[in-house]
């Protein structure tokens, strides 16, 4: 069936001297995954999304579906011919066209007949719930209707590989939710490849079997939400997922490392050496506060946030930290606090001098 | 199993249209390759043919130009009734704008009939118009003035230079009108409140806040009626040659008297695309600086002054521009059109005749109406289409020179009526087609005067339309072709639409090239009227410009009503 081998993709936009959109990405996608394509607005993912879907040239490098080179430098096979469907950001719902035009379209395409058609959509529209939205026209649909008339409009075709541009992003916070869920369902019931770009890292937990966190048009971490969320394979991909405590320190030993006030004993990469300096990654939600029996540290802000509480922190050395604990928990802002750090859950990474890091190879 | 059905019927579908694929290539290739044939290729023949001689390059021709004084003066009235237009269509134009957008006038929407009204009537017929009434001897009021009242100090010779400029302005102050007033309305109040609540008191507000913010397209509207006033032939020929006031048109149009002069003639159209172009240039560079006036985007709340009672006096100067731009040529011509012989007693003896004869007995006219129809229905096509894939090829793909592309259409702007003749004779003179005389060297000079009309109109509708409702539809497995056709041009068809409309009604009483390009065959109906016009008979070519009127009337009627049929897609606005 249809995976997707992406080998040493590069694209430039203007002069070649620019910095790349996507710099020799490589990126094996297989079949009947949900991958998402993570990163800032701005890191390439769109691109490689576009390059994917073939409205893109390559500047070097290939892609494949299955064993068909679908795109190189000198040849590209043109969108229609590629079989795939595509959710844009903005849906795309035609609005000249009705609910059951705009997912007949492909199908009139393939040349089907009117019969099958209209059975065929039907089928389509019950699976996103748009039944009885037939002769709507797009302007007489919410947003979230809007999304699934695009929704449907692909799948009726039954793509092999199915590309999603931040289909999400224009919906309210709740909508958004509820489209997770059914989206995660929708991709398991159909078995077609989801490639799915987002910028919101929780989306990307939520969603994906694997996850290709991308920055600056460079891979940084190709994992399962667990590996990149938990084993960020360098600064950049632990800064972007989620909230993070980066705490310039040292290694005083093999298995230990100093960071102001704290010392964390913790397995380290193996490049590394007693007396180089490293970033320490702490999790809010790592760090544990007590009242005694701890490393001290004073409560500067306070928020109660509903589920849980989140604290600014300052140590003895002035070094800040946020700290997210249960909300149970209630230290004033003033008072001295006893914190220790769950090091099992921290990483340490090579401090870097340039933030235009690379993947580093055990990650691979 | 299903899966490959429908990779297969994918398959299908584009073996069989594989043998199209390339109609892509042959719709834009034939797009870039018609605006070289319109545009660019008579362009080069002109400039060509002004330093051609026998015996090589030579500047002669350019001498001649600018040290004869006879094109001088050409040159000078020229720039004159220019000057004198635009600062009249300012003083029309301004108040009339700050009238509808900013104060509590009465009757709005009579001010803006009045404005597009001025807009839409032909200058020549106006200017027919003017003569029945202000000749030194036959005009209707200059002989009541004369024997009723007693008064003959009294009389306004038409041929003169005030004369040409008032006939101009009542077709050149909606530029102004129009920009002033899209102006005045986004400026948002708050602006104004902002400068009030420092201290500011109105007239300060005004000078120092309102006026600076909408002066750039007072300027480039005055800009824009220059550039229009000197470019017309009409009035200029039947105006300015009974008065002795040669301009740069008419100058031109002599010179294709036998034997034709075409050297001097490329050399003063050269000139001419010069001024036209500065202005131009200037118009542009003022309205770039407007931008910073639609800064308030949307939900824009202009100021509304309460005029009290001083609104009936500026209701009243409404009212006069009304009746001197709209109620007198119109009045006028129908008057005529309608009386025996045109004098004090005219409506003694009113009678049909006139218009039996123009329809039935002169046999020009029937042709004539037919040989405007079909251009002007051609031309707005061929430029809604054409303007649509220049539009498309700008902004869709990534063709290198798509920018200039897009220039090139652009230059007819800057190319009087009578020019863009001359050029077109320069080049299709020298070409083994004998286009010259027919309907097809006509059609070619609408199509090229009016190309970025219909580009404009294409290239904004485009832009209301997101790219990726195009690329949806590609990556379902339609064609480029299919797309076109299903997506993009339902998509953009009320643009079209208005392009057409706004290519049709100028095509429908063009003048300025037609005058020099047309022959027995291929007579227009603005051509028609000016013939008729130049043997005397005033009470026939009234019949006739009110018939010409009536024709126009009647296609804006029909093209509003097949527009407003089309309302539906319009409505579904684009929500991407």
């Amino acid at each position: 069936m249809a995976g997707i081998r992406i080998d040493n993709l590069s694209k430039h936009y203007g002069a070649q001297t620019e910095m790349a959109a996507v710099a020799d990405l490589t990126l094996d996608i297989k079949d009947n995954q949900f991958v998402t394509l993570l990163g800032p607005s701005g890191c390439g993912k769109t691109t490689t999304l576009r390059l994917i879907a073939g409205y893109l040239t390559p500047d070097a490098g290939t892609i494949r579906v299955g064993d068909r080179l679908v795109s190189a430098p000198d040849k590209v096979v043109p969108p229609e011919e590629r079989g795939m469907g595509m959710v844009f950001q903005n849906y795309a719902v035609w609005p000249h066209k009705t609910v059951f035009e705009n997912v007949a379209f492909g199908l009139r395409v393939r040349g089907m007949a009117k019969d099958d058609t209209r059975e065929r959509v039907a089928k389509v529209l019950e699976l996103v719930n748009l039944t009885g939205f037939e002769s709507r026209y797009p302007n007489e649909l919410s947003g979230g209707q809007q999304q699934r008339v695009a929704l449907a409009r692909s799948l009726v075709v039954e793509p092999e590989i199915l590309l999603l541009d931040e289909p999400l992003s224009n919906l309210d916070a709740k909508l958004r939710e509820r489209m997770r869920w059914e989206l995660k369902a929708l991709q398991r019931r159909t078995g077609i490849t989801f490639v799915y770009v987002t910028h919101d890292q929780s989306e990307a937990l939520a969603l994906s079997d694997q996850i290709a966190v991308i920055h600056r048009g460079r891979l940084q971490q190709f994992g399962t939400p667990r590996e990149v969320y938990a084993r960020p394979a360098n600064r950049v991909v632990a800064d972007f997922m989620g909230l993070v405590n980066l705490l310039p320190g040292t290694v005083v030993a093999a298995d230990s490392v100093a960071a102001g006030p704290l010392t964390l004993r913790l397995s380290l990469p193996r490049d590394l050496r007693v007396g180089d300096s490293v970033d320490v990654a702490i999790r809010p939600e790592s760090i544990t506060l007590a009242a005694a029996g701890g490393v001290p540290a004073r409560v500067e802000e306070q928020s109660y946030l509903g589920n849980l509480s989140e604290y600014h922190l300052a140590l003895a050395d002035g070094t800040r930290l946020r700290v997210q604990t249960s909300a149970a928990d209630e230290f004033p802002i003033g008072t001295t606090v006893a914190l220790s750090v769950d090091a099992a859950q921290c990483n340490v990474f090579a401090h870097a001098v340039e933030q235009d890091a690379k993947p580093s190879p055990q990650d691979r | 199993m299903q899966h490959l059905t429908m990779a297969t019927a994918l398959a299908a579908a584009h073996s069989a249209t594989r043998s199209r694929l390339s109609l892509e290539h042959w719709v834009t290739g034939g797009a870039i390759v018609t605006l070289i044939v319109l545009i660019v290729l008579p362009l080069v023949s002109l400039l060509w043919g002004s330093i051609a001689a026998e015996e090589g390059p030579t500047f002669e021709y350019f001498q001649r130009a600018v040290s004869s004084r006879l094109y001088a003066t050409a040159l000078i009235n020229s720039l004159v009734l220019g000057a004198w237009t635009g600062l009249f269509s300012v003083l029309i134009g301004v108040p009339l704008a700050w009238a509808v957008a900013r104060t509590n006038l009465p009757f709005k929407g009579f001010v803006r009939f009045t404005a597009s009204l001025s807009y839409l009537s032909p200058p020549f017929l106006t200017a027919i118009a003017f003569v029945n009434l202000f000749s030194p001897n036959a005009g209707l009021i200059n002989a009541f003035v004369r024997d009723v009242l007693g008064a003959p100090w009294l009389i306004f010779n038409i041929f003169s230079m005030t004369g040409l400029v008032l006939v101009t302005v009542l077709h050149t102050f909606p530029y102004v009108y129009l920009l002033a007033s899209s102006a005045l309305q986004s400026v948002d109040a708050s602006y104004e409140e902002s400068a009030q609540i420092l201290g500011a008191g109105k007239l300060r507000t005004a000078l120092s806040i309102t006026g600076p913010l909408v002066a750039p397209a007072i300027l480039s509207g005055a800009l824009l009626a220059f550039v229009n006033a000197i470019a017309l032939f009409g009035s200029q020929a039947i105006i300015g040659l009974p008065g002795r006031i040669f301009t740069l048109p008419t100058r031109i149009y002599a010179l294709f008297d036998y034997p034709p002069q075409y050297g001097l003639a490329s050399a003063l159209s050269l000139i001419f695309v010069a001024i036209t172009v500065a202005a131009l240039y200037l118009q542009r560079a003022y309205l770039a600086k407007r931008s910073y006036v639609t800064m308030g985007g949307k939900g824009v709340r202009p100021q509304l002054v309460d005029l009290g009672a001083g609104r009936w006096i500026l209701f009243g100067f409404c009212a006069l521009v009304f009746i001197v731009a709209i109620l007198l040529p119109y009045a006028a011509l129908i008057a005529v059109s309608l009386s025996k012989s045109w004098g004090l007693a005219f409506w003694k003896n009113l009678t049909l005749a006139n218009y039996h004869f123009v329809l039935f007995d002169y046999d020009v006219t029937q042709r004539a109406i037919a040989n405007s129809l079909i251009l002007a229905v051609a031309a707005a096509t061929i430029a809604a289409l054409l303007g649509a894939m220049i539009g498309w090829i700008d902004l869709r793909t990534k063709i290198p020179g798509r920018r200039l592309l897009d220039y090139i259409s652009l230059i007819p702007l800057g190319l009087p009526g009578i020019v863009m003749a001359v050029a077109l004779i320069q080049f299709w003179l020298r070409m083994p087609v004998a286009l010259y005389g027919t309907l097809g060297i006509l059609l070619l000079a609408y199509t090229a005067r009016y190309i970025p009309l219909g580009v404009r109109a294409a290239n904004s509708a485009l832009r209301q339309v997101d790219p990726s409702l195009e690329e949806s539809a590609r990556i379902l497995g339609a064609s480029w072709g299919m797309t076109m056709r299903e997506i993009t041009l339902p998509l953009i068809r009320p643009g079209l639409f208005a392009g057409w409309i706004l290519v049709f009604v100028p095509a429908i009483q063009e003048l300025s090239a037609s005058i020099l390009l047309f022959s027995s065959d291929s007579i227009t109906l603005a051509v028609a009227v000016y013939n008729l016009y130049e043997t005397g008979y005033v009470e026939p070519v009234s019949a006739l410009a009110i018939v010409n009127m009536a024709i126009i009337g009647a296609a804006i009627w029909i093209a509003n009503r097949l527009s407003g049929t089309k309302r539906d897609t319009q409505r579904m606005e684009v929500t991407a």
